[in-house]
């Protein structure tokens, strides 16, 4: 009998425990919430983005002047992070606020109704975003209503390494450039011992894929995805990547592109390997950092170093204009349905991405690229570094900026052109076929 | 006294049910939901199925055809008599060279056990630093040696080599460990024995260790070879999305591209059940190889 009871009460303390262990969580974390008010926030400020020193401070500020707690668990921005994001709405332990692109890629959790449109903040906040113009706002594709409050837009060019490009007697490149001649450059950079493009085909083909496909399509009809590779873009879309294809074989990426991470091929660009990057204006803050000899500490800048590079105009073989730029105002601060529907969140929340989107703020982070404010204030030059001011300079005399046709092409059409690009590159799989496949996927998608 | 312990079984009943609940909640139930899973048409983590594939078997199907799924099953193959060789092989070498030395012992159990510690991403990144292209640990080393061209190391002609590598070096001191302990109940009597018999060394170790560690070989090989079919940390840091060219998928890293890439999530699921399936059979082989013998 007293062995029975033991037993008993044994297994009785065991299965207490394991509840307890459940329960003890979860009222762990009212308990939090209600003590000091906290915030989970996720954005792209991390890494090498341009931006994300100028992020830590506005949220140090943030946290002093408010009281209230930022969990910030920033990431770089790639295909890793944005599944990361996804996962985390699906499995509910989304962000409080997220700042992430208005595109196509929000399009899952915006379908099941994740997050808070602006207008629905505006009927308890009326001057949410006041100092917006709304017609710059991006409107989601799945119901056109408007949801993500963008801070700084983007713009992306051709990077050059003027040192490079002088050993190997290449002019810099200037408004008319064409494709004809940047073959010609990519030769005699080749010739000279470099490598002229810097480019992780393996891991990274996005920039070459947008520009190989704008060459093909117009900047009114670039956002058209065609419904075969017979139809409207469809050829395009082809011969963009055998472009592509057609420069792989020329030697003009680096030799282990189909296998190098981008990261290294970014590296061969800022040690004077390689001659021409294609990226986005966020990595003006990565070039910079590479030139300074502490990452974090913008006073280390060697300026003799960061005066060897330049950004300028893509080259055309199309109808567009070299200085017609991929670029826009695609991304943005959201809102989760989670975080609005809890009281102590809400007032955080509105709170914080008030402070992100205020004139200041937004002056400061966008800085070299475009926005949405109805009144940017003035910027200093002396507050800019000599690469800075050459994308201001270059942006002036942009044409038009476009948007990215990715952003409306979600992940699973562009595996068989983004994944697959190395396929295409060496010839194992045909250009058509790996963009027909993209293609039926989209159209499957917007079928349902 | 010793008789009542066992007449009651009641109490043990008792014990074992609250690790059975959480079991069944969290393994055998995510199993079967998985199994059904790969017969429906899932396009996201966590959404809601969209009804029963058409035909319902699609995703075996697919799964024959698939290119990439016959490299994956290929280099887990590979893997496998890799891990059998290079990780129970070695570990069975040196847990016989370490049984043999007296002094030291103790330090080499430490330093052979230590690789497992560590993260395996964090192996990885380390490695990708040894293999760069540009400036890497070896090819430094080579070009100090007066080679003159860069190798690169994740190229299609190497990349299967590099891949497997990494992962065999880890594990190889897990097993070390099971098998100094395997060898340790090996009774000191039988060795002496032998040296009066006059025995060599070898034939000391051919005629006595092998054969009495062949059980605990038998639990390291199906441990090795059902750990290549799951492997994914160290291959996915090194050659994501089968790097280079598709060339070195794993059924383990394929099966994650398939769920969080591409979102197939059904196909997955139905990866997921053949990597089950060739675990068992491939257990059962093996326990039949190492048929338990009565020593």
């Amino acid at each position: 009998m007293k062995k029975k009871l033991a037993a008993l009460l044994l297994a009785g303390s065991m299965v207490l425990s394991l509840a307890a262990c459940g329960g003890g969580g979860s009222s762990k974390e009212e308990g939090d919430s209600s003590a000091t008010a906290s915030l989970s926030v996720t954005t792209t400020f991390a890494g090498e983005d341009g931006n994300a020193q100028n992020y830590k401070n506005a949220i140090a500020e943030f946290e002093e002047k408010e009281g209230i707690k930022v969990n910030d668990s920033s990431a770089t921005s790639d295909e890793t992070f944005k599944a990361r994001v996804e996962t985390d709405f699906q499995t509910g332990s989304e962000p409080d606020v997220l700042f992430f692109f208005s595109g196509a890629d929000a399009n899952s959790f915006i379908e099941e109704g994740k997050v808070v449109s602006i207008d629905t903040i505006r009927e308890e906040y009326p001057d949410y975003a006041s100092n917006m113009n709304d017609d710059l706002i991006a409107a989601s594709l799945v119901d056109g209503e408007k949801y993500a409050v963008p801070v700084n837009g983007y713009w992306e060019g051709l990077f050059c390494n003027t040192a490079v490009l002088e050993a190997a007697g290449v002019e810099v490149p200037g408004a008319d450039y064409t494709w004809e001649q940047f073959l010609a450059d990519c030769e005699k950079i080749k010739e000279a011992g470099y490598a002229p493009i810097a480019a992780s085909l393996g891991e990274i083909p996005h920039y070459w894929w947008e520009y190989s496909i704008f060459n093909h399509t117009s900047t009114e009809t670039h956002l058209e995805v065609p419904a075969s590779t017979d139809e409207g873009n469809g050829p395009g879309w082809v011969e963009g990547m055998e472009d592509i294809k057609e420069l792989y074989e020329k030697g003009y990426f680096p030799e282990n592109t189909l296998s190098a991470k981008d990261d290294e091929t970014f590296a061969m660009f800022t040690s004077d390997k390689a001659a021409f990057l294609i990226d986005g204006s966020w990595k003006v803050g990565g070039i910079a950092a590479a030139c300074q000899s502490d990452p974090e500490d913008p006073s280390t800048l060697d300026t003799d170093k960061l005066d060897n590079f330049t950004v300028t105009y893509v080259p055309t073989n199309g109808e567009r204009e070299a200085t017609d730029l991929i670029g826009g105002l695609s991304m943005g601060y959201y809102i989760s349905a989670k975080a609005w529907e809890d009281e102590s969140k809400r007032e955080a929340a509105v709170k914080f991405v008030e402070y992100m989107t205020s004139d200041e703020k937004v002056a400061l982070f966008a800085q070299h690229t475009a926005s949405a404010l109805k009144e940017a204030p003035e910027v200093n030059e002396e507050d800019f570094n000599s690469l800075q001011i050459k994308s201001i300079k270059m942006m002036a005399d942009v044409t038009s900026l476009t948007g990215a046709v990715q952003d409306v092409f979600s992940d699973e059409c562009r595996v068989s052109t983004f994944d697959g690009m190395p396929q295409i590159v060496t010839g194992e799989v045909s250009a058509k076929d790996a963009v027909q496949e993209g293609l039926e996927i989209y159209a499957e998608q917007n079928a349902e | 006294m010793g008789a009542n312990i066992y007449k009651n079984k009641k109490p043990l009943v008792l014990f074992l049910v609250p690790a059975l609940i959480f079991m069944t909640v969290f393994l055998y139930y995510p199993f079967v939901q998985n199994i059904l899973n790969s017969f429906q048409q899932i396009s996201s983590l966590g959404a809601a199925n969209k009804g029963w594939n058409d035909p319902w078997y699609e995703n075996y199907i697919k799964m024959f055809q698939d290119k990439h799924m016959r490299t994956a099953l290929f280099n887990t193959v590979v893997m496998m008599a890799v891990t059998i060789i290079g990780q129970v092989g070695v570990a069975i070498v040196l847990a016989v060279l370490v049984d043999n030395i007296k002094k030291g012992a103790k330090f080499f159990r430490t330093v052979y056990f230590f690789p497992i510690v560590i993260s395996a991403t964090a192996l990885g990144l380390m490695f990708n630093l040894i293999f760069l292209y540009d400036k890497g640990m070896i090819n430094q080393l080579l070009e100090m040696f007066g080679k003159s061209s860069l190798t690169d190391w994740k190229d299609s002609s190497h990349a299967l080599f590099i891949m497997m590598l990494p992962v065999m070096w880890q594990y190889v001191g897990f097993y070390f460990v099971i098998l100094v302990t395997g060898l340790n109940n090996i009774s000191e009597e039988l060795y002496e024995s032998a040296s009066i018999d006059g025995a060599t060394k070898w034939q000391k170790v051919r005629f006595i260790t092998l054969p009495l560690l062949r059980n605990v070989i038998c639990t390291c090989v199906v441990l090795a070879v059902t750990g290549a079919l799951k492997v994914f940390d160290l291959p996915w840091v090194m050659f994501p999305k089968g790097m280079p060219l598709g060339k070195t998928w794993l059924t383990g890293t394929y099966m994650y591209y398939q769920t969080f890439n591409t979102k197939n999530v059904d196909y997955s699921s139905a990866i997921a059940v053949l990597i089950v399936v060739l675990g068992i059979i491939t257990s059962k082989v093996v326990n039949k190889v190492f048929k338990e013998a009565d020593y």
